[in-house]
Parts: C-alpha cells; structure tokens; sequence
C-alpha cells in the first residue's frame, strides 16, 4: 500500500520525529520523566477514590486492594497511549502546517510518530504494572493484607504476545489518527469534537469499574447498557492487556482477533482516504 | 521526498525540450473558496453541486527554463509568484496542465520551516537536513560545514527559542544552501540578516550559478532581480504576461508599474486631506497637480522623465507681495529640496494681488533626479512683505507620487550626471559619461 511504503522510505525521518518527540516529552520540562510516571499514578490515585470511595464500585469481595490499583493501572496507561494519540493525530497536520506549506513533506509520518511516540512512552507505564505484579507475587504481605484471591497475579511466557498488543493497538490508533488528521483539514470543529469523543469513549470503556458492573443482574438498568461492552474495541484490547500483564494468562484470542480486523479495516480505510485527501492538504491549510 | 517529487513530476509527462529544468505547459492552479468550512465537508460526502467559487492563482503558464540559467520571476503582491514556486517544488498540485522538472529541487519557501523552538540549533539542523531530504551519510558530511556557515557560535547549543530572528534566519538558511540541489528555488528569503550575511547569501547564490545548477528567484524588486537574471518572467493575476530577456521585461514591467502606480497613487491622494493645513488665509491654493512630459497628469515617473508642477490659486482679499514655493520630501519625511519664484537668480515679483483674483503657478523640470521611491510634495504660499515672511496658506503632503528607475544603475535617492574615468598606469584611460536628460 502507498502509505506504507511510504512509511518505510521515510522511517528515518520518522525515527528522527519520534526522537525529537519523545525528548520534547522529557526534556522540555525539568522532571520530564518523572511526569510520565507520575501521571499514571495520580490518575489512579483519583480514579481510585472517585470510583471505589465515592461512587461505591465494588470489585468483587475476593478481590484484593493491591489487584484493583494494577488492573486500574494497565488500562489507565493503554488508554493513556490511545487517546493521546487520537487526539494530537487529529491536530498534528494544522500544528506542522509550516511544513505541509513550505516543504515537500510526507504528511503521513505525522500520525504515525505520534503514535510511535506515545507507545514508547506507555512502556514506561507497562514496566509499572508489571514491577508491581511481580513484587505482590513475592511479597504478598508486604501491604500486610494477606487476602487470597480467587485470581492470583502472575506473570509468565504470555508476556511474549506484548508486541502483538502494540501492533494491534498501533493499527486501530492510526486507523482514527489518519481519519480524524484529514477530516480536521476539512472541518477545524473535528478536533473539539474528537476531544469530547475521546473522553465520553474512555468513560463507557471498563478501565476505573469491572465490566461486570454492566453483567449484575441486581441492576436492571446498568445491564441495559452491555451492549457497550460488546461494541467496544478498546475494551477487548484492554482486556487483553489485563490477562497478559496481571494474569499471566494468554490474551482472549478470539477478542483479539476481533479487534485486530476492526483496526485492520479501519486502518485500510482512513490510510486509503488520507492519501487520496493528501494532494489537497497544503490548499486546506 | 525530491526524488518523490521528480517521479510525480515525470508521471505527468509533458514533452520537454532537451535540456531544460523545468518545463510547464498550461500551469493552472485553482484554490477552492468556500463561503462556510462546512460545505468543504459537503463537498466530501456529496459531490456533484459545486459549492465553491474558484480563485485562479496561476494560469496558463507556459515555462521552459534551460539548464543553468538564472530566472527570476517578479510581479506584484497577489501577482501568483508564490503559488506558482508551490507548484514548481511540488507542494502543491496543479489543477489542469503539466509540468516536468528534471533533478532535484531544493526551495527557500521559508527558512527554517519546522524548527522546534526547545531544541538546540544542532538538533534542528539534523532534523531539518532530514526534512530536505538528506541521507545520514549527508548530514554527518556537511554538519560541520552548516555550523560553521551559519557563524552562531555558542548559540548552536542553545534553544533556537532564545534566537534572535535574525539568528533564526541564519541557521535556516545554513541548512538549506547545504542542500546540494539542481535546482534552486528562492522565496525573497534573502531579505532578512544583516549586510554581512546577505552577503554571504549572494555569494553561496553565486557559487550555485557558477556551478552551472538552475536558479529561480522570486522578488518584486526589479532592480535585484535585473542584476541576478538573464530570463525574466512577469507575473500579473496569474498569469504569465511576458517573458524575455532581463531588459525586455524590464520595459514592460515598468509601463505595468507606473500605470498600477498611477491608480494607486490617485486613491492615495484623494485622501490626503487629514494632513496640516495653516496660514492667514489671504491666497488659498486649490489645487496642485503633477504633469508628465506630454502634459498630462500623472502619479507615477520615471527618473529622468520631464515634469512639472501646477498650482492653481484664488486670492481672497487683497495680498502685497505673496510668493509660492513648492518643498518635495521622500515618504520617510527626509526634506528633498525646497524652492519658490522669488529667491531666485531672476525672481519672479508678484505684486499686489486683489481680492478674486486667479492663477496658475508651474514648476517644471526638464529631467526628474529622483530615484526610486515614493515621494511627497508640499506647497507652500508665503507673504514677503513681512520682516520674516508668514505664511498665507502652507498645505503639507498635497500630492502623494512615486518615482520608478527602469534602469537602476545608480542607488540612493538622487541620480547625479556623473562622469567616472579608469585609468591604468601605462595604460589607457576609459571614461563614461551617464546623464539622463
């Protein structure tokens, strides 16, 4: 396909902009790293008390606190990586108009280093999630809860299907990212629009409550929303995330597979209307 | 991203004559105008009812530019120079005709375009080297060479957000004439800097032309561009209106740019009226007007041309001894000369003027010394019966007029009759002579 040969052509470029990215991420601000592992935690250290506290969400009574905060954890840093790609993909060719405009310039690496960038940066959050898991395998009491749980954390070879998730993720991110970058040429609205979009979508994905939540049949009015969980990609990529970094299990191959074609036909579809709007782009801006 | 540019280009397939860089044959370009953004979006989804209105930024240009030669194409702002360089390079694609371009294109659309203003300048000329299309093995060559051209110093290490804009210039345009292109393209990007590293510009320009490459320099200035060019191109509305020679198109651009100079100038002076005005009042100046050599008004002139200047004036009441004078100033207020009828080797005596009386005052000039610019008159009518004369009517700014140089030899503000001799010991002497009447 054109976009992707032209993505390899590039890819040194490419590298050079996921670099810069990534240095503007950790040097621009003077504790640039420390962010990206702060911001995790303080997300969850708020999602956690919002949710559990407030809002009363039980996990289940089996369930010890130490497996709730990573279960959080891993979804906060996927969906971290997602949305932020989502959103700044919808920007990044109004945001490198001078280059659009002034050079000839492959506009189609700007989604892509974007999304590069933020997966680098989600493993920062990946090792997180997988450091905790490994210190409550050994240390159980170390909080001095010795709860059991009917699902113990582990770790294990499924640790080896990780690349495939990236993949996986990378492809339904660039599949919106090159939707919403062109539409946004069309109709500047797009970006609000996305953001709103974006955090509305994180809310109806079980990243901060258990997708059981919607399966309780104590509340009738909660079940009439499953159908979310049932049309919502990021949630079986989420789950799968969970299974291999908490669980030590396999992922769910048939969820999996799923998303893999939604991102698959997504990506085919926005890469193919990104490339055919290209020519146009520099007169749009 | 050149290369992709060349096979894009050759894809269109126009036939070339040999040996020429670029050729372009019925080159239009049309920007889609849309009344509201979302009937953009419409048009997307719905296609069939034309939404838009279209602007016709370039037509029809016919292009052949030979191997190593130096163009420069020029025109007014709005003229489509730029669009066309956009179409040239590749950035944006032409709505009907075709082009070929053959080697690769390097543009100064815009210096340092993508710099990322927390980075130091090394970081951003490797990633700009990346953006122009280099390959790894390039920008380690030439690294050392932009650093050292673009003379920052310590800066280099520095943020480009603590650059001066000059300083911005610089490093830009160190990455770019490190390119090694076959074609040059050149967006007025050498306007900016101090004289030093314009200089520096001009001869790394220089060097390109020797080496035989292609250069196509875009300006308004008809004098830079004369000095450059051995083909010209002139551009108006889009459309190529002649090209030629520097010379040839030098003539046409100039009757071009008096008569559009001319329509300015006249909206201009149609309201000059809020600039001072004062005097007793006995003798009022009604109107000024500048003529040509055949007598009709004009806003626009050449250096050297004839002109003359015409007052009319209606006295009120009775007035002894009024004289009028006539002060040209260039637009930036600088006081060019200043004359009247009386303080002359033969005055001219004006006495006793009645009330209701008219008349006519001319000042006229058989060569106009003024080089290019814009210039200003004002008119001046004085009572001299006075110890110190007191001003009757004193209009500032009462005509508004610009001065164009088809030849432009000479700089600054006046053109002098000069005569410079060369002499070499042993030798023989050349001498010129260069008037202009």
């Amino acid at each position: 396909m054109e976009l992707i040969h032209s993505l390899s052509r590039n890819r040194r470029l490419l590298g050079d902009f996921v670099v810069r990215d990534l240095r503007a991420r950790y040097v621009g601000s003077s504790m640039g790293f420390f962010w990206s592992v702060v911001y995790p935690f303080l997300n969850l250290v708020i999602y956690m008390f919002v949710f559990g506290l407030m809002l009363g969400v039980r996990f289940g009574d089996q369930v010890p606190k130490e497996q709730v905060a990573l279960w959080m954890l891993a979804g906060i840093t996927v969906w971290a990586a997602f949305g932020e790609t989502v959103s700044r993909s919808t920007n990044c060719l109004v945001e490198n108009q001078n280059l659009i405009q002034k050079v000839v310039f492959p506009s189609e690496i700007l989604p892509a280093f974007l999304c590069v960038s933020s997966l680098i940066n989600m493993l920062i959050g990946t090792l997180i999630v997988l450091l905790g898991v490994g210190a409550f395998m050994y240390f159980p009491n170390m909080l001095g809860m010795a709860e059991t749980s009917e699902r113990p954390l582990s770790l294990g070879l499924s640790l080896l299907s990780l690349p495939l998730l990236w993949a996986a993720q990378a492809l339904f991110t660039l599949g919106l990212g090159y939707l919403f970058s062109a539409l946004n040429l069309f109709m500047r609205d797009v970006y609000h629009l996305v953001g709103v979009f974006v955090t509305i979508w994180m809310f109806a994905t079980p990243i901060f409550y258990p997708p059981e939540l919607f399966l309780d049949p104590l509340h009738k009015d909660r079940m009439e929303f499953a159908w979310i969980l049932s049309v919502n990609p990021m949630h079986w990529l989420i789950s799968c995330y969970r299974e291999v970094l908490i669980f030590g299990a396999w992922p769910d191959w048939f969820a999996l597979g799923k998303f893999v074609l939604v991102g698959a036909l997504l990506f085919y579809l926005s890469s193919r209307f990104f490339m055919a709007q290209k020519p146009s782009f520099p007169d749009l801006l | 991203m050149s290369s992709a540019t060349q096979a894009a280009n050759s894809a269109l397939g126009a036939a070339p004559a040999a040996g020429s860089a670029v050729f372009a044959q019925d080159l239009s370009k049309a920007y889609r105008m849309y009344d509201k953004p979302i009937h953009r979006l419409y048009d997307l989804i719905l296609p069939g009812k034309k939404r838009y209105r279209e602007f016709w930024a370039v037509r029809n240009v016919y292009l052949d530019i030979a191997r190593g030669t130096t163009v420069g194409i020029i025109g007014e702002n709005g003229a489509g120079k730029s669009s066309l360089l956009k179409l040239l390079t590749g950035i944006t694609q032409p709505t009907t005709g075709s082009m070929r371009v053959q080697g690769r294109i390097a543009s100064l659309l815009e210096l340092g375009a993508g710099f990322h203003p927390e980075f130091s300048g090394r970081d951003n000329i490797r990633l700009n080297c990346s953006v122009l299309g280099m390959s790894d093995a390039e920008i380690t060559e030439r690294f050392p060479k932009i650093v050292e051209f673009s003379e920052l110093g310590d800066f280099i290490d520095r943020p480009v957000k603590s650059y001066s804009s000059g300083m911005y210039v610089r490093l830009g345009f160190s990455v770019a004439a490190s390119v090694d292109p076959d074609i040059l393209i050149i967006d007025e990007a050498l306007s900016v800097g101090d004289e030093h590293f314009r200089g520096k510009c001009i001869n790394r320009i220089n060097e390109f032309r020797e080496s035989g490459k292609t250069i196509i320099f875009v300006s308004h200035d008809m004098g830079a561009v004369k000095s450059m060019c051995q083909w010209v191109v002139l551009m108006d509305k889009g459309e190529v209106l002649e090209q030629g020679t520097a010379e040839k198109v030098a003539d046409a651009y100039l009757k071009r740019a008096k008569a559009r100079g001319n329509e300015r100038m006249s909206a201009l002076n149609r309201g000059t009226s809020a600039y001072p005005r004062w005097g007793s009042g006995e003798i009022e100046v009604t109107d000024v007007d500048m003529l040509d050599g055949a007598g009709n008004p004009a806003h626009a002139f050449s250096t050297g041309e004839p002109f003359t200047v015409r007052l009319r004036w209606k006295a009120h009441q009775d007035t002894r001894q009024p004289v009028f004078g006539l002060g040209l100033y260039r637009s930036d207020g600088t006081y060019v000369n200043g004359s009247n009828h009386h303080w002359r080797e033969q005055p001219i005596a004006l006495r006793d003027v009645r009330a209701g009386e008219q008349g006519e005052v001319e000042m006229s000039a058989d060569a106009l010394q003024l080089l290019q610019g814009q210039y200003y008159l004002t008119t001046f009518v004085y009572d001299h019966a006075k110890a110190a004369p007191t001003a009757i009517d004193h209009r500032e700014h009462v005509h508004t007029f610009e001065v164009l140089d088809p030849r432009h030899f000479q700089h600054g503000m006046l053109f002098l009759n000069s005569r410079w001799s060369v002499r070499r010991r042993g030798g023989a002497q050349e001498s010129s002579e260069e008037s202009r009447a």
